[in-house]
């Protein structure tokens, strides 16, 4: 066989194993993207309505970039990821630039300065951080098969970076940013398979650490207390978890139907975005929440498969690492809003309201989506 | 390749694993909180999400017995404020300023008050709606009007005492606003709205509301008319006999009950029931700080003393027929028995006077009715001992309350069975000694107008609903059979000679066949010149209809005696009401020979027809003059004159013929008529007379003396009796 033939031979082969997007991935993500649209609508009208002076202010602007979050998912499902492995430490490196300079000419809202951009076009790059570093990781990983077995010139390189990056978060500052930053790198490396007590030293080294930053700061203390016993100061420092509780304590089992809720009334600050899924417990009840927590355990258990079945280690690591960041946001997300760990600014995917966040997280889905055409089926 | 696909194998179900422990934690925590803690979550939520206010129920209206407002509830508006948003505005001066222009207040105090450390202030209560639309209309930042009503008496003083009034949270205080506040207020209805967290409303349908029930409309047995009279009489009365401690005065419809009107005076505005009047806000001008506040509120439970019900006194001669009853129904004497008056009689120890001095000597039965005798009494009491005494004193209710609808309905007291001995009883049998209520002893002499059947009185005739629907009838009530339909109807009839022959005179209205007894009474301690004038009297005599009572407490004037002032008030109150009832007049034989006649217009006729023109009419006809036709007449056709008058008749035209009034006062009936005619005038009788009896007299005439009148004109004459106890 020629070098020609056997080029297209394998070109060939390849083609016929690229097969559509998985459609039942697909239709999870859909079906979050429309019920977060929906939810949006919901939770921001009355706060829209008074503080806008329109209902459908927020509901718009995240239509709109749910459209183009939808065709950009679109896009880069449709060529092949080795091009994204390619451009991986680019990207990477871009993302560290922005993240240098975001101290000096971000823009800052609410005491923190985590902007980039200019007027109303504006986004996080730890939103970026989040996608680049997981997709350097799986990219450097897949080129050095040998580091997996190797602790420092493997597990503690690539722990420094982890920690690196998510430090130049923490300065923002933005703490929840910063810890699902380094949860989805620490996935990655998981996935890559390093010794389990690796990572239960590095736990045990992060707790007490964790805690001292908290201690450091007096208004991270603070919700710390608050959040240990949070009707003490149900005016003050507990407010929104208060209100988030007394939304999802008011759903009970079916809930107040859909825009019923009472507490999106200026009771639950801005509850379109972090705070939205005590606005689904209040107004779906315990059936929609755990409705909605099923679908993200769907889209997980899908991104696992999907990283069970890559045809490569980048792949593997990848949709591993997309998969934990969805993962660890839902996690803390709820957690926050139940009052299971202090609060933080964590964004519930597809349902908060947010565009570079949702435009970011319709990259991952596409890169996700585009994995999946790639894994082999065991029918 | 091989060996790092196995990595990520063997790590993805620890990662499953994970997942599936942290959904369920999740979900666990949900459940916590959803179900375990729902409740409580969930009433948290909705005590800071709802705005419970209260809306307030509409208070009935109250009307007399034919319609008439007689307290309504009208609608007004109180202005509050949010001090929170009024600084939030930073326009408090600006929003001060305007207010104090509009409420007329001070300026200062308005923006002290609105920017105080609440949550909500009461500016200004109960302001009329054109304020309200001023204020509405400078639409001043957290300012805010909340609909309340007021209650407004449209005839301010009338019936003051009965219908009473409310305070400022619309609670009855006093009268039938306190008695029937149940009725009158209705159900308060409450609205629970959505509030959100910035206080304002919700869009979502209320989560409660709870429709205000109306108060009921109440009907009074009152008359306004009525009450107009007597309350005016009173005030007139009042004034002219000097009295001191107020005045009282009940009419009743003797068959049913029914209060027609009830007053006391001094009365007081039902608009401002906390204002004394100027002068006896005057009174006060000296005292300072607590004392004057306590004065002031003294005055005011004075002022609001419902004297009928509240007060009570000793009835003096008005308890007389009660004695009399008691004797009669035990048959220990009998009608046409006599008595013999020496101006007093011994009881034990004491030696007790008649009214009289010198006494009355032989009288019957009804003449010591009708002169009011004590011995008489004193004679009756005697006879019917203490125990019959009490027993009958209890069953003409006189030891307890009536059972009327009116707070503060007092009993009197009597002496203890122990303590009631011959002095006692003397002293007793002609109203004296003990004390009672005006209420009281009103309801006693039903038994007497009702052949013995005495009723309960009520002021309170039926509740209806805003569409007229009767919701409630307060029926009558029969309180008991106290004496038998005889001995009732007997005393009755002796009552009515009072009125005509004897002491009560003074109240003899003509063509009203009126009962009644006189009472003077002397206060406690006993030579203080201060006495009780009353008087209690029903007509038609020979079928009651209505009933009254009334009483001057403390007249200091030239008399004290009920027959002198209490019974002309009673006569001209009841003049009035007898004719504005439309009770038939039964005119007597004597009351006929002085019934007014139309006089014929006879101008015009031939002299041969004048016989056939007063054919009938009961005048009689001077013809002066020679012509043979009528030219002119006095009086003119269609004027009145008493029966058996004379009409001139003028056949020429004369310049003059005028005739000089000859003066007759202090004369009796017969010799002014005689008097009058004789100088060519008519006499025309107005007011209380009895020509029939020989000792009234003119007291006063119109025109008087002197006067130049067309000859055949009437002079009108009034007679009242001098001699009376």
């Amino acid at each position: 066989m020629s070098l020609k033939s056997k080029l297209s031979q394998g070109r060939k082969k390849e083609k016929n194993d690229i097969d559509n997007v998985d459609y039942s991935l697909l239709v999870i993500i859909l079906m979050l993207l429309c019920f977060g649209l929906v939810m949006v609508f919901s939770a921001s009208s009355a706060n829209a309505h008074y503080v806008q002076g329109d209902a459908t202010y927020f509901f718009k602007r995240q239509l709109i970039w749910a459209v183009a979050g939808l065709l950009i998912m679109w896009f880069v499902s449709q060529f092949s990821y080795k091009k994204i492995k390619q451009y991986a430490n680019l990207l990477f490196t871009i993302t560290i630039v922005m993240l240098i300079l975001v101290p000096f000419i971000g823009i800052k809202i609410n005491g923190a300065r985590r902007w980039l951009g200019f007027g109303s076009l504006t986004f996080q790059p730890s939103e970026f951080a989040k996608l680049t570093l997981v997709l350097f990781l799986a990219k450097s990983i897949s080129i050095f098969p040998g580091r997996t077995k190797q602790l420092t010139n493997g597990y503690i390189r690539y722990f420094i970076i982890i920690v690196a990056v998510a430090g130049l978060v923490l300065l923002q500052p933005h703490m929840s940013g910063a810890i699902v930053i380094a949860m989805g790198g620490v996935a990655v490396l998981f996935a890559a398979g390093y010794k389990i007590r690796y990572f239960v030293i590095t736990a045990m080294g992060a707790l007490p650490a964790l805690l001292a930053l908290a201690i450091m700061s007096p208004y991270r203390l603070k919700r710390i207390t608050s959040f240990l016993d949070p009707f003490a100061d149900k005016l003050g420092e507990s407010w929104q978890i208060v209100q988030s509780l007394y939304a999802i304590g008011s759903g009970g089992l079916f809930g107040m139907g859909l825009g019923q809720s009472r507490q999106k009334f200026l009771y639950i600050p801005e509850p379109q975005n972090d705070f939205i899924f005590a606005i689904i417990c209040e107004e779906l009840g315990f059936i929609g929440a755990v409705f909605v927590i099923f679908l993200f355990a769907l889209l997980i258990w899908k991104g696992i498969m999907i990283a069970k079945d890559a045809p490569d280690e980048f792949a593997a690591l990848t949709a591993t690492g997309i998969t934990s960041l969805v993962a660890v946001q839902v996690l803390m997300n709820i957690a926050v809003v139940s009052s299971m760990m202090p609060v933080t600014g964590v964004p519930l995917p597809f349902f908060s309201y947010g565009g570079s966040s949702l435009v970011i997280l319709l990259i991952e889905m596409g890169i996700l989506l585009n994995i999946s055409r790639y894994t082999k089926k065991t029918r | 390749m091989v060996e790092l696909k196995y990595n990520i194998k063997k790590r993805a179900p620890i990662i499953t694993l994970i997942s599936v422990i942290v959904f369920f934690a999740l979900i666990g925590r949900l459940m916590y909180w959803q179900f375990i803690k729902g409740a409580e979550l969930k009433s948290g939520a909705i005590q800071q999400q709802t705005l419970d206010s209260v809306v307030s129920s509409k208070r009935g209206i109250i009307y007399d017995r034919n319609g008439k407002v007689l307290a309504q509830s009208i609608s007004v508006q109180t202005v509050t404020a949010s001090p929170a948003e009024v600084k939030k505005s930073g326009k408090a001066d600006e929003i001060s300023e305007t207010l104090a222009k509009i409420l007329g207040k001070d300026e200062d105090d308005i923006k002290k008050q609105i920017t105080k450390n609440s949550s909500y202030e009461i500016v200004a209560r109960k302001i009329d709606n054109e304020k309200a639309e001023k204020i509405r209309k400078a639409e001043l930042k957290g300012i805010y009007l909340i609909e309340d009503s007021k209650r407004t008496y449209p005839y301010s003083s009338l019936a003051s005492h009965v219908i009473g009034f409310v305070g400022t949270d619309n609670q009855g205080l006093n009268g039938i606003e306190m008695v029937y506040d149940k009725y009158l207020k209705g159900m308060p209805g409450r609205m629970i709205r959505s509030k959100s967290a910035s206080g304002t409303e919700m869009p979502f349908e209320y989560e409660k509301y709870i429709n205000p029930e109306n108060g009921a409309n109440l009907v009074l047995t009152i008359d306004e008319v009525i009450q107009h009279f007597v309350e005016e009489e009173l005030k007139q009365a009042v004034a002219d006999y000097d009295v001191e401690n107020g005045a009282a005065c009940i009419i009743m419809n003797a068959k049913t009950g029914e209060i027609l009107a009830m007053a006391t005076y001094p009365d007081y505005d039902l608009n401002a029931p906390f204002t004394l009047p100027e002068d006896i806000e005057k009174e006060l001008d000296e005292l300072k700080g607590d004392e004057y506040d306590k004065a002031y509120s003294e005055r005011l439970n004075k002022l609001w003393r419902n004297k009928a019900v509240v007060d009570s006194y000793e009835p003096g001669s008005t308890f007389k027929p009660f004695t009399a009853a008691m004797a009669l129904e035990e048959n220990l004497v009998s009608t046409n028995e006599f008595f013999s008056c020496s101006g007093g009689l011994q009881v034990n120890d004491y030696y007790i006077r008649c009214w009289k001095s010198g006494g009355h000597g032989q009288v019957s039965f009804a003449e010591g009715f009708e002169n009011s005798c004590n011995p008489v009494f004193m004679n009756l009491g005697a006879r019917v001992g203490a125990e019959r005494f009490i027993k009958y004193y209890k069953k003409f209710g006189f030891m307890d309350t009536t059972g009327f609808d009116l707070p503060g309905e007092a009993t009197g007291s009597f002496h203890s069975a122990s303590r009631f001995n011959d002095v006692e009883i003397a002293t007793s049998s002609f109203g004296q000694t003990f004390i009672i209520t005006p209420l009281q002893l009103i309801t006693a002499y039903t038994a007497i107008t009702n052949g013995g059947v005495m009723v309960r009185p009520h002021i309170a005739k039926e509740l209806v609903d805003d569409d007229g629907n009767v919701i409630k009838k307060f029926e009558t009530e029969i309180i008991r059979q106290a004496i038998s339909k005889e001995t009732a109807d007997t005393i009755r009839d002796i009552l009515e000679g009072v009125v005509e022959n004897g002491t009560s005179k003074n109240a003899f209205i003509r063509g009203y066949r009126l009962a009644g007894k006189t009472g003077t009474s002397e206060k406690f301690p006993r030579g203080n010149g201060k006495y009780v004038a009353s008087f209690v009297g029903f007509a038609p005599a020979n079928d009651p209809e209505i009933i009254g009572l009334i009483m001057l407490d403390e007249p200091m004037g030239e008399s004290h005696m009920g027959g002198a002032i209490a019974a002309p008030t009673f006569k001209k109150i009841f003049d009035e009401v007898l004719r504005y009832m439309d009770i038939e007049p039964q005119f007597t034989e004597a009351d006929l020979l002085i019934t007014d006649k139309p006089v014929p217009n006879v101008e015009g006729l031939g002299i041969s027809e004048l016989a056939k023109a007063f054919g009938g009419t009961g005048l009689k006809y001077n013809i002066l003059g020679k012509g043979d036709t009528v030219v002119s007449q006095v009086p003119k056709g269609g004027a009145t004159l008493a029966e058996g008058s004379t009409v001139a008749i003028y056949t020429e035209k004369v310049a003059s013929d005028t005739v000089v009034v000859p003066d007759v006062k202090g004369m009796t009936a017969t010799d002014a008529n005689i008097t009058l005619t004789n100088a060519g005038l008519n006499m025309k009788v107005s007011g209380a007379a009895d020509t029939g009896q020989g000792s009234a007299t003119v007291s006063v005439q119109t025109p008087e003396a002197g006067t130049e009148l067309q000859r055949g004109s009437p002079v009108s004459v009034e007679f009242s009796f001098s001699n009376v106890h």
